[in-house]
């Protein structure tokens, strides 16, 4: 059902002056090293520091900057995501634009508002949820400052919930940083939570919100998560590819003479996440009306928060308000004779999920952020929600043309009650 | 969510972490269960199908059929049967069904995935000879190889367990001479082994046996319309560790208000420990298992290790997030060890002066290993002193979960906003083990959080008075 805008558009203004009223106890506060300070003291993250080398560098969504201290020197990573709901549309929407209600889902999510000036993160972050949620991109070796502002649910003002980021498959994680709210905590509507993590191990993670996980996760709080290796400075072992690798899973050259030494090397490189939504769930939930834990079935299985075809469509696709809240598509292209990197997880809060390729092999090299000492070729991936794999694709001798990966579960190769469409995309060789 | 706890589990984790104190430090942490009647070589179950109530964390409950340790209660799950490698073992199942009228009767039986079985006493069954009402079968093997396995109803299983008729099986390995090869660990003398190879040395073992319930098929059953139940429309609403939903899972072993799930799973540690998972599908669905804080490392399935012929190590092994658990299936694991290392913040909240900590000296006497870590303390070394990076923001602007410390820091308990409950008073660092396929989380259409889900939970190996902390 389409909503007043106007009335939201009050909500939200209600909301933002509530929370911008310049009391100290609530507040947007982003925490970032590369950030100049505002007159109060506070970093400003309209201002990145030129002293540190601070730039936003537009291939990752993040900004970067080092600098030495006392502690030594500092790799810093920062990103701001606002946390709160919004609309999406699934793949089964009307093209023609004659009914805007069809296939429109109401969400929770993420969305990017990093370099956004803090007293104008609420107005942003507001009703701009991106489904998948950005996909977080990260180096081996580097802190990362994670800023989250809860905007509040503007379709739900009924809810109070507090959101977080759980990263998840880090390893040695402290309680305080991941986001699991029962052994730490959550923050509040119009209030800032930043994280730090120190990335030492590389590999394929996720991560989503954690509050109230069954409603939350369900609701689309959900995103990729990597962290490419240190090896991917190493000129030596690029050189192992023919034509050199451009990146690796895993610093799979470690151990002097590993014969796993380049098994993870990739000259292109993409994430899938595999998830689904329950348009009975999702609908309850933006109608105030009891939530059915126990009957969750989605409908709607996606990869990168889209169904087929919508999964190879590069464009933005632009909600019910025209706001664009689906911004990762699941395209995949190689040129003949490279190695595609494909990082699969699965975020499904209901089932699991069996996806096969045609026409080409997959090689697990990579399993819970870690790499596989036994790597296997195989057809077919399954994974339950919260696992992931790194595959390694060879398109030597592939001839160009289109490829499918897409799941066996055949009954759910629909969006909802159109067949064949969810849980697909192509692989597209030129 | 905090109401739920408040009422049903507070006063039992505070009384968990008060037995951490009690317990002498000699204690070795075994799985709860049942070693039977031991006369040399030979051990003796004796086990009785009874009718109980499964308690669920939602406030309601369902009929339960559980195998029963001798006389006493009904189990769900059944008992956890410990066995000695090499021993022969026999189980009498006597049949103690209640009859409810309108129901057929009905036979019951075990049959053990892994073993060499032989059946004797009562009738003929399908897969496997049956106890009749008011009869006995027996059945024997040789535990021949360790590990983790599993049991459960060979009779009408796919109501028979659903029903609760599923129990797990440990076989500790012999010791020398069938064990030859197996030194005592290097790095820590006390460490057990789950398999008779150095790759499975753990410090504390602890069981998640997976399952499921659909009330509405344990309501026809006790209501004697047992011909209406259909297991093909089966559609389980709860789930379960160990027979318990969160947050009952952090409840005490044996707690006198659950008194046919008498186990708990709620693994407790401390840092650089090795946490054995012997992790069984009990139920009829897979599950994705999920371990914050650390990876798991996948080192045995259905009770063998994973090494390739000849490999003098368990090659295969695979250590991840995220584990499926089958039904039916075992899996052993090594969680961690968490040690805390490269967070780049002192998670102890150090700041670098106090005595003893990091610095080697003979007084106290303290050395740092050769990873990093003070030898005492178990503390990363290089993080020592490093303040934490970031602010955390103001009380008033979170909410904080019961298993919160207080403060980012381990063993560092502090004072949370008013009415605020807490049931971490040693200020550990809690993690949430739970499935994650997260509509399992719920009890009965409840968000408690219920569930398949537990937190295990890292104690310093002090406290704040620097007394040593003791896990049992």
């Amino acid at each position: 059902m389409r909503r007043d805008l106007w009335y939201l558009t009050l909500l939200a203004l209600g909301l933002f002056f509530l929370f911008s009223g310049g009391t100290s106890e609530a507040a947007v506060y982003t925490q970032c090293p590369c950030y100049l300070l505002d007159a109060n003291g506070n970093p400003d993250p309209s201002q990145l520091d030129p002293a540190k080398g601070a730039v936003y560098n537009p291939a990752t969504g993040n900004v970067e900057c080092s600098y030495t201290d006392a502690l030594g020197p500092h790799e810093v990573v920062c990103k701001s995501l606002s946390a709160g709901d919004g609309h999406v549309y699934m793949a089964d929407r009307d093209r023609t634009g004659a009914d805007p209600t069809i296939g429109d889902t109401y969400v929770f999510g993420f969305s990017d508002v990093t370099g956004v000036a803090n007293d104008e993160v609420m107005m942003v972050g507001m009703l701009a949820t991106n489904i998948s949620a950005p996909t977080i991109h990260l180096k081996e070796g580097q802190e990362f400052y994670l800023s989250l502002t809860n905007v509040g649910m503007i379709e739900r003002p009924d809810l109070f919930d507090p959101h977080t980021v759980h990263y998840h498959g880090f390893a040695n994680a402290a309680p305080i940083f991941d986001g699991e709210p029962m052994a730490s905590g959550g923050i509040n509507m119009g209030s800032t939570f930043t994280y730090y993590y120190n990335n030492v191990e590389p590999g394929t993670y996720m991560y989503h919100c954690h509050v109230e996980a069954s409603e939350h996760m369900q609701m689309g709080m959900l995103g990729n998560l990597y962290v490419r290796p240190a090896q991917d400075d190493d000129d030596a072992a690029k050189a192992l590819g023919n034509p050199a690798y451009t990146g690796f899973a895993y610093n799979d050259c470690a151990i002097p003479g590993d014969p796993l030494c380049g098994t993870t090397g990739y000259h292109v490189a993409y994430s899938l996440q595999e998830t689904g939504m329950d348009p009975k769930f999702h609908h309850a939930d933006g109608s105030y009306n009891p939530l059915d834990f126990a009957s969750m079935d989605d409908k709607y299985l996606l990869f990168n928060g889209r169904g087929y075809p919508d999964t190879v469509d590069l464009n933005p696709i632009a909600n019910i308000y025209g706001h664009n809240s689906q911004n990762t598509n699941a395209l995949i292209t190689a040129t003949q004779g490279q190695k595609i990197l494909l990082r699969i997880s699965s975020l499904s809060t209901t089932d699991f999920f069996t996806v096969t390729l045609l026409g080409m092999k997959m090689r697990v090299v990579g399993q819970g952020a870690r790499l596989l000492s036994d790597p296997y070729t195989t057809s077919s991936i399954t994974l339950g929600g919260g696992e992931g794999v790194d595959v390694i694709i060879d398109t030597t001798g592939v001839a160009s043309g289109t490829y499918f990966l897409y799941t066996t579960n055949l009954n759910h190769l629909a969006n909802n009650g159109e067949d064949f469409g969810g849980m697909m995309t192509e692989i597209v060789i030129n | 969510m905090d109401n739920l706890l408040l009422k049903k589990g507070r006063l039992a984790i505070v009384l968990m972490i008060v037995l951490v104190a009690l317990f002498p430090a000699s204690a070795k942490a075994v799985v709860d269960g049942i070693y039977g009647e031991t006369l040399g070589i030979s051990t003796t179950f004796n086990l009785t199908v009874k009718g109980g109530t499964i308690s669920m964390s939602d406030g309601t409950v369902s009929y339960l059929w559980g195998y029963a340790d001798g006389n006493g209660p009904a189990q769900y799950p059944g008992p956890t049967l410990i066995i000695n490698q090499g021993n022969n073992v026999t189980v009498n199942l006597t049949n103690q069904i209640p009859t409810i009228s309108g129901n057929p009767q009905t036979s019951v039986s075990i049959v053990f995935p892994g073993h060499g079985v032989t059946a004797t006493g009562g009738v003929p069954g399908l897969l496997t000879r049956e106890a009749s009402p008011g009869q006995t079968v027996t059945y024997t093997f040789t535990a021949s190889q360790p590990g983790t396995y599993t049991y459960f109803s060979g009779t009408q299983p796919e109501l028979q367990v659903e029903m609760g008729l599923f129990g797990a099986i440990v076989v500790v390995p012999a010791t020398a001479p069938d064990c030859p090869a197996l030194a005592p660990d290097p790095v820590a003398p006390s460490r057990g082994y789950a398999y008779c190879h150095p790759d499975a040395y753990f410090d504390r073992e602890y069981l998640f046996l997976l399952s499921e319930v659909d009330p509405v098929v344990h309501r026809l059953v006790e209501q004697g319309k047992m011909s209406h139940v259909d297991m093909t429309s089966r559609h389980p609403t709860a789930w379960f560790i160990n027979g318990r939903n969160m947050p009952d899972t952090m409840a005490m072993a044996n707690a006198s208000w659950l008194p046919n799930q008498p186990y708990d799973s709620m693994p407790m540690m401390h840092p650089g420990e090795m946490v054995l998972m012997r992790i069984v599908g009990g139920g009829g669905n897979l599950h994705p298992l999920h371990t914050h804080g650390q990876n798991h490392l996948v080192i045995a399935r259905d009770a063998r290790l994973l090494r390739s012929a000849g490999s003098a190590t368990v090659d295969l092994a695979v250590s991840d997030y995220t584990t499926t658990s089958v039904p039916g299936q075992t899996v052993d694991a090594i969680w961690g060890p968490w040690t805390g290392e490269k967070l780049g913040w002192d998670v102890y909240g150090h700041t670098g002066t106090e005595p003893g900590i990091c610095v080697p000296g003979p007084v106290p006497p303290t050395t740092i290993d050769a990873n990093g870590f003070d030898i005492n303390t178990f503390e990363y070394c290089p993080d020592h002193g490093k303040p934490i990076p970031v602010k955390i923001p103001a009380q008033s602007l979170m909410q904080f979960g019961a298993m919160y410390g207080g403060t980012p820091y381990l063993g560092v308990q502090g004072d949370l906003p008013p009415a605020h409950v807490q049931q971490n008073p040693m200020g550990g660092f809690s993690y949430m083990w739970h499935s994650h396929n997260e509509r399992e989380l719920t009890s009965n259409n409840i968000f408690i959080p219920g569930g398949m889900a537990t937190m295990a939970l890292v104690l310093p190996y002090y406290d704040m008075d620097g007394n040593p902390i003791q896990i049992p």
